[in-house]
C-alpha cells in the first residue's frame, strides 16, 4: 500500500518533477477539452433563458447567436412551473424530504449497531448491509415493482419513498464516523445508567455532524435522480415525480424546447445548490478539486 | 480483544461476578443490536433480496395472456424460449458489444482526463469542476439536451453543415443510433469516473516520481511504470462501477430512441422493461432480468480476474 506518511514526517515539500511544472500547452489542451464538456451545458442554460423560437433560428445559417440570446426571459420557467411540472416538482421534493428524514435515521441506527455494539456476526451483518444495498437497483426494479403491486403500494408516496431509504454507502460512511467517537463517552453514559437508545440519541446522533449531512445528501441525490422506479410504480399523473414528468412532456409535445431546457436546468440546479450549501457549511462531500 | 482486560480490572472482586455481568451486558447488547438493525434489515430483505429471489421464481413460471389464470410452473421454458429467439440473441450480442466497446473507451478517456488534470495547469480547479459539470445534471436533463442537439435540424448538424461535413441522422438511423447513445453516456459519465482516478493519482507518493526523475525516465515511461501500476485499485473500482452502470443504462434509450430504429438500440435492460410493461409478460421479463444480471456478473468477475492476474504478472516481472 502507498504510504504518504514519510514525506510529511520529514517535512519534505511536495515538489512536482520538472516535466510537470505548469505548462501553457497542457492548459491549452485542458481548455479545449473542457469546452467539449461545457458547451452543451451552456447551450442548455442559454436555451432556458431565451425566447423559445430563438433556439433554432440561430442554427441555419449557423451564427454566433447560437449562444447569445437577443433578450433574457423567464417565460420558459414560468410556463413550466405553472404546468404539470410544477406539481411534479413538489411531489419530488416531498419524496426526497421524507426519504432523507426516514433514511438518515434508519442508516444511523444500523451504523450505530455495527460500529458500537458488540454481538456475534457483526462483521458479516455489516458486509451484508453494504453489499446488499449495492446491488444495482435498476436490475431488481422491475421484479420489485411487481411485489409493490401485490402490497398495494403502487401510486402512493410511500411506494416512491421506500426503495430509497436504505443506502449502503450512507451506513458505511456513518459507521466510520461513529468508530471515531471515543468509547469513553458511551462508558460514562452507561455508568450513569443510560440505555442504548439514550446513548444513541444524546451522544452519537448529535456528534454525527458532517457524516450525517453526507448520508442525507447521498439519500437525497439517489431519490432526486430516480426515473425508472417512479415510472414503474406511479401511473397516476398527479403523483408523478419531476424527472418523469419532464421526460413525458419531452416525448409528447416536442415543440416546447425552451420549457424542456428550463426543466433540465431546474432539475440540475436544486441538487447543485444543495451540495454547494452543504459543502460551505459542513465541509462535507469532498469532490477532488483545486490545488493541494 | 482489548476490552477483556479492562473489565477484569474493573470488576476484579469475585471470580464469578465478572463473567456474569459480562454475559448480561452481552445479551443486552445483542438485544439492542437486533432492535437497531431491524429497520435496515427489513429494508434490505424486502427491497433487495426478496425481488432478486422473486425474479428467479417468477421466471420459472409461464403466464397466460390476459392474466385470467394464475401463472403455472414451467421450469426453464422461458429461458429456452429466450435463447431460441433470434431477436433476443441479437439483443444479448448487442448488449455485450455495447459494453465491450464502451467501458474501456470511457475508462480510457477518464484516465486521460485524470492525467491531464493532475498536471500543473493554470486554474486547475476550474477545469476540474467544468469537466464534472455534466455528471451533476440528472440523466433526464442530459438526455433532453442531447436529444434536441442531435435532431436533424439541431445544432450538431448545423455545425457539421457549417464545417462542410454532411449532416448525420444521429438518432434516426439504425447505423448511427447506438453510437449516439454511447456518446451521451460518455459525456455524462467520464467526468465522474475521472474524479476517482484523480484522487488515485494524487495518492501516489511523490518519492516514486522523484526516483523516476533521478532515473531520467520520461513522462511516458513514468506513466506506464509508476502511475498505471499504482492506479490498479481505483481503476478496477471505476471499471466495475462503470460496467454496472452501462449494463443497466435505461434513461437515454427510453427517452431518445425507444430501442429503435429497427431495434438497433434495444439493450437487455430496456428489453426487460418493454417485455414486462409494454408487452405485459412479467414472467418472460423476469427471465430477461436474470439473464442480464448473470451476464453482468460474468463481466465483473472477468474484470476482477484480469486485473488480479496482471498484478501477479507485474510482481514476477
Amino acid at each position: 500500500m502507498a504510504d504518504p506518511v514519510p514525506a510529511s514526517v520529514l517535512g519534505a515539500p511536495r515538489r512536482a518533477p520538472r516535466w510537470a511544472r505548469r505548462s501553457p500547452l497542457a492548459t491549452a489542451i485542458a481548455v479545449l477539452v473542457c469546452m467539449v464538456f461545457v458547451l452543451p451545458v451552456l447551450w442548455l442554460l442559454v436555451g432556458s433563458l431565451r425566447p423559445a423560437d430563438e433556439i433554432f433560428s440561430s442554427l441555419s445559417p449557423l451564427s454566433w447567436r447560437i449562444l447569445v440570446p437577443s433578450q433574457v426571459t423567464f417565460e420558459n420557467f414560468a410556463g413550466l412551473l405553472l404546468g404539470p411540472f410544477g406539481r411534479a416538482l413538489v411531489v419530488s421534493l416531498l419524496v426526497c424530504l421524507i426519504s432523507v428524514a426516514v433514511g438518515t435515521v434508519l442508516c444511523a441506527l444500523a451504523a450505530y449497531a455495527v460500529a458500537v455494539l458488540r454481538f456475534p456476526g457483526r462483521g458479516i451483518v455489516f458486509a451484508v448491509i453494504v453489499v446488499g444495498f449495492m446491488i444495482p437497483f435498476e436490475a431488481i426494479a422491475i421484479p420489485l415493482s411487481q411485489l409493490f403491486t401485490g402490497w398495494g403500494l403502487t401510486n402512493t408516496i410511500i411506494g416512491l419513498v421506500l426503495p430509497g431509504i436504505g443506502n449502503g454507502l450512507a451506513v458505511f460512511n456513518l459507521r466510520q464516523h461513529f468508530l471515531s467517537i471515543p468509547a469513553s463517552y458511551r462508558e460514562a453514559a452507561m455508568i450513569d445508567g443510560a440505555s442504548e437508545p439514550r446513548i444513541f440519541g444524546s451522544i452519537y446522533w448529535p456528534l454525527g455532524g458532517g457524516a450525517l449531512v453526507n448520508s442525507a445528501l447521498l439519500i437525497f441525490l439517489g431519490q432526486w435522480g430516480s426515473f425508472l422506479w417512479p415510472l414503474l410504480v406511479v401511473s397516476d399523473r398527479s403523483l408523478q415525480v419531476a424527472p418523469v414528468a419532464l421526460s413525458q412532456a419531452f416525448g409528447e409535445h416536442t415543440s416546447n424546447f425552451g420549457q424542456h431546457f428550463a426543466g433540465a436546468v431546474i432539475l440540475s440546479l436544486i441538487p447543485a445548490v444543495l451540495m454547494f450549501i452543504m459543502q460551505r457549511s459542513f465541509g462535507g462531500l469532498s469532490i477532488a478539486s483545486g490545488e493541494k | 480483544m482489548v476490552q477483556v482486560p479492562l473489565t477484569d480490572i474493573r470488576g476484579g472482586r469475585g471470580p464469578e461476578a465478572v463473567p456474569r455481568r459480562h454475559r448480561m451486558g452481552r445479551k443486552k447488547e445483542l438485544f439492542w443490536a437486533v432492535v437497531f438493525l431491524l429497520p435496515a434489515g427489513l429494508a434490505i430483505v424486502s427491497m433487495r433480496i426478496a425481488p432478486a429471489l422473486g425474479a428467479f421464481w417468477t421466471s420459472l413460471h409461464k403466464g397466460f395472456p390476459g392474466g385470467l389464470k394464475d401463472p403455472a410452473f414451467s421450469g426453464f421454458e422461458n429461458y429456452v424460449a429466450l435463447f431460441t429467439s433470434p431477436a433476443f440473441g441479437e439483443t444479448v450480442l448487442r448488449t455485450v458489444l455495447f459494453n465491450v466497446i464502451l467501458n474501456p473507451v470511457q475508462i480510457l478517456i477518464a484516465l486521460m482526463l485524470a492525467v491531464l488534470m493532475t498536471r500543473r495547469l493554470h486554474l486547475r480547479g476550474l477545469w476540474r469542476i467544468l469537466l464534472f459539470v455534466p455528471a451533476t445534471i440528472p440523466i433526464v436533463g442530459s438526455s433532453i439536451v442531447w436529444g434536441i442537439a442531435m435532431r436533424p435540424d439541431g445544432p450538431l448538424n448545423a455545425i457539421l453543415d457549417a464545417l462542410g461535413l454532411g449532416r448525420q441522422p444521429f438518432l434516426t438511423s439504425s447505423t448511427h443510433a447506438l453510437a449516439s447513445i454511447m456518446l451521451v453516456a460518455t459525456w455524462v459519465g467520464v467526468g465522474y469516473w475521472m474524479l476517482f482516478l484523480i484522487s488515485g493519482i494524487e495518492a501516489i507518493p511523490d518519492e516514486y516520481y522523484e526516483a523516476a526523475r533521478l532515473d531520467r525516465a520520461g513522462p511516458i515511461r513514468t506513466f506506464f511504470h509508476i502511475t498505471l501500476p499504482m492506479l490498479k485499485r481505483p481503476l478496477l473500482f471505476v471499471l466495475v462501477a462503470d460496467t454496472v452502470a452501462n449494463f443497466v443504462l435505461f434513461v437515454p434509450i427510453q427517452m431518445l430512441t425507444g430501442g429503435g430504429p429497427q431495434n438497433s438500440t434495444t439493450m437487455l435492460m430496456f428489453d426487460a422493461y418493454r417485455t414486462s410493461y409494454t408487452y405485459s409478460d412479467k414472467n418472460l421479463g423476469a427471465a430477461q432480468v436474470i439473464v442480464l444480471t448473470l451476464i453482468m456478473l460474468i463481466f465483473v468477475a472477468a474484470q476482477f480476474a484480469l486485473l488480479r492476474e496482471d498484478e501477479k504478472g507485474g510482481r514476477n516481472g
